[in-house]
């Protein structure tokens, strides 16, 4: 009898901290996702194409940026982290998702930062995400049950 | 009468004369008796009449006096009163001069205000403005005078989108509103050349003989303040960031050794990764705690009051707390009053002091000991009361428990870590909240904290 192929569900993880990108994706992998990383908003939309050996084409909108991502991969879930490298930050991506509508407004959004500004989670829930966890006030594993639940759980 | 035999006719013809003389005289006698009676009581008419003018020219002369009198007595008052009305011209001058003068100095005293200071009449028109006005908002007086403030100043919020009419203060306060300030939202004033600022402004009736007949404004630009909070919130943000990052790297990689990530571990390697996972996580409890006292120091922790449960949320904490109860194996009780009311307190804040309460009865608790919690109803106050048979706190230590980083002797030596500022930040929320933190204790009978909130209002 065939085996039912189950897919891989795969989270897109936005962490500047290159120790910390690293344990994550490595557990993530163990864990049974697949992975695609990044370290700044702009590799966000680079990394898809990275990933499939193509020359990076400069995305003039970010809705051509998006398109790409579309046609390339099917991402599950976000793990984003809100400090990053280059000028924008966690919130500026989420607001970039939003307003592009469509499958990104759905995708569920973790955001695992050393950030506890009220100000900041505030953002983030008026902009609508699954979770904000502190980073140092959890365990790795626990964060990553909690994210597979609410996929379980998920239409996805 | 004589009747004399004369000789005829002539005697009888002279006697007729004589006869009808004597009639005449007597007609004429009579006449004249009549006219002397008459004569007679006209001179006593006459003599009544001068009587009358007699006492009618003695009144008369005593009304001229009276006259002379009443018209010399007009002089002197005449006199007095051009006196009067010349200092009376004198005083005016004076007073005048002096209103002029403190009119001016009140002048001086608006126009110098250091804040902008805006009059309104009851339709919202500029009656007055100072210099501060002009310089903030780039404003001559008289470009604006007569003019709606409403208008001539826009006032927009964050994401530059203006306040409407209706929803201006200004408007609200010239209809009689009661308004209530919203001090979250930065306001910003627009000025002549479109640039803006932050501001922070009063808005207050002008009422007179109970009518609101305008208004007056005083507002402040708080471009400084707000840089000086956004400074502070900054660095909170930034120091907790940079401190947590290499803290969580240390968590993770030591979680991923245990889990057996990077190949097995010996059951000795496990003992020295926990003891590493433990110390870290001491770490980041004191970072967590030296966060909030810098927040709480740097006024930048902001309450978010609403109405709460209060026994919903000592169950919360107590929760969290109830694996290490039973590994200690301590005995726990609690009473929780009925009709305990909604209080308007933030829930976070309120929560954070109680586990802090909570955590140090279950710390310094022996094992097999006991720890109570009651909640009741203390007139106005809700009052909670946490009570150990624990290690107690040292008579001459006590007066310092509240003190920052401060931890007795009696459990520094013992098996037992804190930061010493658990207390500190529980006094700090609790009074913020209008409420009280206390104690009594005895070493090695045990402690009881008692706290108490009142379920009026809180200051913010």
């Amino acid at each position: 009898m065939k085996k039912p192929i189950i897919k891989k569900k795969i989270i897109l993880v936005i962490e500047d901290e290159r120790p910390l990108l690293q344990v994550v994706n490595s557990r993530l992998k163990k864990k049974g996702f697949e992975i695609i990383s990044a370290r700044s908003v702009d590799q966000v939309f680079d990394s898809g194409l990275k990933k499939k050996g193509l020359n990076i084409i400069t995305a003039s909108s970010i809705k051509q940026a998006l398109e790409y991502l579309e046609n390339l991969e099917r991402i599950d879930a976000i793990w984003l982290d809100h400090n990053l490298f280059g000028k924008e930050n966690g919130l500026d991506l989420v607001k970039k998702l939003k307003a592009n509508g469509g499958r990104w407004n759905k995708i569920p959004i973790f955001v695992v930062s050393n950030t506890e500004s009220n100000k900041t989670i505030k953002s983030y829930s008026d902009l609508g995400i699954s979770k904000y966890y502190v980073k140092s006030n959890h365990k790795l594993d626990d964060i990553i049950k909690e994210i597979k639940l609410t996929l379980d759980g998920s239409i996805f | 009468m004589k009747t004399y035999k004369t000789n005829n006719s002539e005697n009888y013809d002279i006697a007729l004369k004589l006869e009808v003389l004597a009639r005449e005289k007597e007609s004429t006698r009579r006449k004249l008796v009549i006219t002397a009676k008459e004569l007679a009581l006209t001179a006593k008419e006459k003599e009544k009449a001068r009587q009358k003018l007699v006492i009618i020219a003695r009144q008369l002369a005593v009304a001229a006096r009276e006259k002379e009198r009443t018209r010399r007595k007009l002089e002197v008052t005449a006199r007095a009163l051009k006196k009067l009305h010349e200092t009376l011209e004198k005083k005016v001058l004076e007073r005048t001069e002096d209103i002029e003068r403190i009119r001016s100095k009140n002048e001086a005293i608006l126009a110098s205000i250091g804040d902008g200071l805006v009059v309104v009449d009851k339709g919202g028109k500029i009656t007055y403005l100072n210099r501060s006005f002009e310089e903030m908002l780039g404003w001559n007086t008289k470009e604006i005078i007569g003019k709606s403030m409403v208008q001539v100043v826009p006032r927009e919020d964050q994401n530059g989108i203006k306040v409407s009419f209706k929803e201006r203060i200004l408007t609200q306060v010239l209809s009689g509103q009661k308004f209530v300030a919203d001090l979250t939202n930065p306001f910003y004033y627009v000025r002549k050349d479109k640039s803006r600022f932050p501001t922070s402004s009063i808005v207050a009736p002008v009422v007179l003989g109970g009518e609101i007949v305008g208004a007056v404004e005083v507002f402040r630009d708080i471009t400084k303040e707000k840089e000086i909070d956004k400074a502070k919130t900054e660095f909170v943000s930034l120091a907790s960031h940079q401190l947590r990052t290499p803290l969580s790297t240390v968590n993770w990689y030591s979680e991923m050794l245990l889990a057996g990530d990077a190949g097995r571990v010996t059951p000795n390697q496990k003992k020295y990764l926990e003891e590493i996972y433990r110390g870290n996580q001491r770490m980041v409890d004191l970072v967590n705690t030296l966060l909030d006292v810098s927040r709480i120091e740097l006024g930048t922790f902001i309450a978010e009051s609403k109405p709460t449960n209060i026994i919903e949320l000592v169950q919360d904490v107590i929760k969290e707390y109830s694996q290490q109860i039973d590994k200690k194996k301590i005995k726990f009780s609690s009473v929780f009053g009925k009709n305990i009311p909604l209080i308007q307190v933030d829930p976070k804040l309120i929560g954070m002091a109680v586990q802090n309460i909570l955590s140090n009865a279950v710390k310094y608790t022996p094992t097999g000991k006991k720890i109570g919690v009651s909640i009741l109803l203390d007139g106005k106050n809700i009052l909670l009361e946490i009570s150990d048979t624990g290690y107690g706190i040292p008579k001459e230590q006590q007066s310092k428990i509240f003190t920052k980083l401060f931890r007795a002797d009696n459990v520094v030596g013992k098996d037992t870590v804190g930061t010493g500022l658990g207390l500190y930040i529980a006094k700090s929320v609790l009074e913020q909240a209008n409420g009280k933190i206390w104690f009594i204790s005895e070493e090695n009978k045990g402690t009881t904290f008692f706290v108490n909130l009142p379920i009026g209002k809180h200051k913010k």
